[in-house]
């Protein structure tokens, strides 16, 4: 059985009162929003008072597929979890890849909203049309691999996926990530702790109908061209599928941009041990994996000379848990990494977190007794990285049960904020803005707070790609910063992976789009989407009380310059380049957004 | 003294670390050059294309990219590193 494109509808299951509810979704939605991150940020801000306690039962956690999700388009298998963010009060949307999405789409439903609170623990099972919330008591306390495993066992359908939180999540973690098929993480801004709100442990996907694509021979010709361009390009093509994110370590730690021992430096002088190139040396890398219709396969299957296997490092877990904390034992750090994944944890804001702790402890502003006889949190320790991973998932001593709420909220415990490496509270992933400016402007207007997937200026920052931009230089960077936010929103809302755009530009996702809803867009108009999604996340955050003056970086990263490397001397300009990126995005100077803006985005 | 570094991509191909040349005061072009010639599997192509920089491609001297610099013109001077990376690096 098939049903096309935008012939979806949603589920809305209300945990309080256990009802399970098909709507229908106005086709003009996905002309405006797409799907995926616009559509699940447009039903979360038309259904919740952004001013509501994330954690309250008033929050709703939806699941939103992308346009193009379960299709056969170039990376099509990724959902979008969009809710309010416990850790940074903002809205929050964290994607993830694998398989579980796909198969999601393959029930026919395009979006779960799901409400209230159950009083009991619980998880959802979706079979095609078949729509149950089952008890999930048995399942309580299970890290996200065992869950995954019973419910499938359980489920008794072949090919059914899970999505679901561990213990991190339970236990209302701010950095707790929901994880899908073990290794895949929709990691950031505390969704994980949602879920656990809810007390909703896990969502099993099993479906039989496809996606029908009206004008398919067409798509077929458009994906077997997009394809085509990312086997050829280098990075997707060669780079990504031989070494992974991993790649990374040594071109940034190169660059003097590698943040080390939370932020203190850009160098660290035990890369060589951690670097990507030393997990294939050390012949830890098995084998790459990819995700549903991904043709670049950069996923990293790792065995340990300890036995132990799994998923990662990639590059920003293996620097959270590495360098961050200025650990370079490769085996503890991925270690370190599958725990994460199996407790549910978000890696960058765990390792973070531990390297603020190691930063607040080596200074004497946690006392001793905090530790309850654990390890000492200082820089280096390896024992203590994993250590404090666990320890944040249970919230098992004093110390880490605060770590448990990430960074900005240690730091304010322990009276010294300011050392948290975050913006808007979310911890800021591996690449020092003061040695690239665009992307510190990127950091600070990212509408989830600290994050690097919301514009990745690094590619032409750093890379190179398309084109070498000289990282200190300030001139144009607002306008790059728009368009990369911009493109980067519709990519994903498309439900396609941001790696993509390592080989594909503007042009080409319109032309997908545009095959799938029959539509003509413009590369411009496809870009205005982008734009329109921008504000609309902005709306929310100022409607939630996450004002302008937040739009900006750690005091250390404006202030102190980088002690050491090639960039020596060197600190973010923010101030100098945010009022351009303002009258850019149509916003006043203060950072509201004009309402001229908004009616021609069609938000008002 | 002038240490090579080869990075991602192209140590996997060289099968080596680093290279050391003798030399001083010269352009970066030179540089890549002579190590090419000192080491067993080619791989100048994967850098520079028809007397250019393929896109993508990072080299630095002593973390400076050469791209700000002046290119494969840019300077060398004794006790510098390079390091070398393919285009292929993205995350
Ligand atoms: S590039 Fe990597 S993360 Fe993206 S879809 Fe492919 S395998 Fe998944």
């Amino acid at each position: 059985m098939s049903y096309t494109v935008t012939d979806a509808r949603l589920l809305r299951i209300n945990l309080t009162k256990k009802t399970i509810k098909v709507e229908k979704i106005e086709q003009e939605l996905f002309r405006k929003f797409l799907g995926g991150r616009g559509l699940g940020s447009k039903y979360l801000i038309d259904e919740i008072d952004p001013k509501i306690d994330a954690l309250s039962e008033a929050n709703k956690l939806i699941f939103a597929n992308g346009l193009l999700t379960g299709t056969f388009a170039p990376t099509g298998g990724r959902y979008m979890v969009v809710t309010k963010s416990p850790l940074t009060g903002t809205i929050a949307s964290s994607n993830s890849g694998g398989f579980f999405g796909a198969e999601f789409r393959n029930t026919g439903f395009m979006m779960i909203i799901i409400e209230g609170k159950s009083a009991e623990p619980v998880y959802i099972s979706i079979n095609d049309e078949d729509v149950k919330i089952v008890d999930a008591k048995a399942l309580w306390g299970l890290s996200t691999h065992e869950t995954t495993d019973k419910l499938v066992e359980a489920f008794g359908v072949e090919g059914a996926k899970v999505a679901c939180i561990g213990p991190a999540g339970e236990n209302l973690s701010k950095i707790a990530a929901i994880m899908n098929d073990k290794h895949r993480a929709a990691g950031r801004s505390g969704v994980g702790a949602v879920m656990g709100s809810k007390n909703l442990k896990a969502i099993i996907v099993k479906g039989s109908r496809r996606v029908d694509i009206e004008q398919l021979e067409k798509f077929k010709e458009i994906v077997k061209v997009q394809n085509g361009m990312l086997k050829a390009h280098p990075v997707t093509g060669e780079g990504l599928p031989a070494l992974g994110t991993k790649v990374l370590d040594n071109i940034i730690n190169s660059n003097g941009l590698y943040p080390t021992r939370n932020f203190q430096s850009a160098i660290f002088s035990g890369v060589a041990e951690v670097c990507g190139e030393a997990l294939v040396n050390k012949k830890y890398l098995q084998n790459n994996t990819a995700c549903y219709g991904c043709v670049i396969a950069c996923g990293r299957e790792v065995a340990l000379p300890n036995g132990l296997k799994g998923e990662g490092p990639e590059y920003e877990s293996g620097w959270s848990l590495g360098a961050d904390c200025g650990a370079n034992d490769l085996i503890a750090i991925t270690e370190a990494n599958f725990l994460c994944n199996e407790l549910g944890l978000d890696t960058i804001s765990a390792g973070a977190t531990i390297a603020l702790a190691m930063e607040l402890y080596e200074k004497g502003f946690i006392p001793k007794e905090d530790l309850e006889d654990m390890v000492e949190p200082r820089f280096g320790n390896s024992e203590a990285v994993v250590y404090y991973v666990k320890g944040m998932a249970y919230r098992e001593t004093k110390l880490a049960a605060k770590m448990a709420d990430g960074a900005y909220r240690l730091g304010k415990a322990y009276g010294h904020p300011e050392l948290a490496m975050v913006v808007k509270k979310q911890e800021l992933p591996a690449y020092d803005p003061r040695g690239v400016q665009g992307h510190g402007l990127q950091y600070a207007t990212s509408n989830r707070g600290g994050c690097h997937v919301r514009g990745y200026m690094i590619s032409p920052e750093i890379l190179g790609v398309p084109e070498k931009l000289d990282p200190q230089a300030l001139e144009g960077k607002p306008a790059w910063v728009k368009i990369f936010q911009d493109l980067t929103a519709v990519i994903d809302s498309a439900g396609l992976c941001l790696f993509s755009s390592f080989a594909l530009g503007g042009d080409e996702y319109r032309d997908l789009i545009n095959a799938v809803l029959n539509t003509e867009l413009t590369t411009e108009e496809t870009l205005k989407i982008g734009d329109r999604i921008w504000n609309l996340e902005r709306q929310f955050n100022l409607a939630a009380g996450i004002l302008p003056d937040q739009d900006t970086l750690p005091d250390r990263l404006l202030h102190e310059p980088l002690p050491d490397g090639p960039q020596k001397g060197c600190y973010s300009q923010l101030q100098k380049i945010l009022p351009e990126y303002y009258q850019l995005r149509g916003w006043d100077e203060k950072g509201y957004i004009k309402t001229s803006t908004l009616k021609d985005l069609g938000l008002v | 003294m002038i240490t090579i570094k080869f990075y991602s991509l192209l140590r996997l191909l060289v099968k080596i670390e680093q290279v050391e040349l003798e030399l001083a005061d010269v352009p970066i072009s030179t540089v890549l050059e002579e190590a090419a010639k000192k080491v067993k599997t080619p791989f100048l192509h994967k850098l520079v294309q028809d007397g250019k920089l393929i896109t993508g491609t990072i080299i630095l001297i002593n973390g400076r990219n050469i791209h700000h610099l002046d290119k494969l013109n840019s300077r060398v001077q004794d006790g510098d590193e390079i390091a070398l990376f393919p285009p292929g690096g993205g995350g």
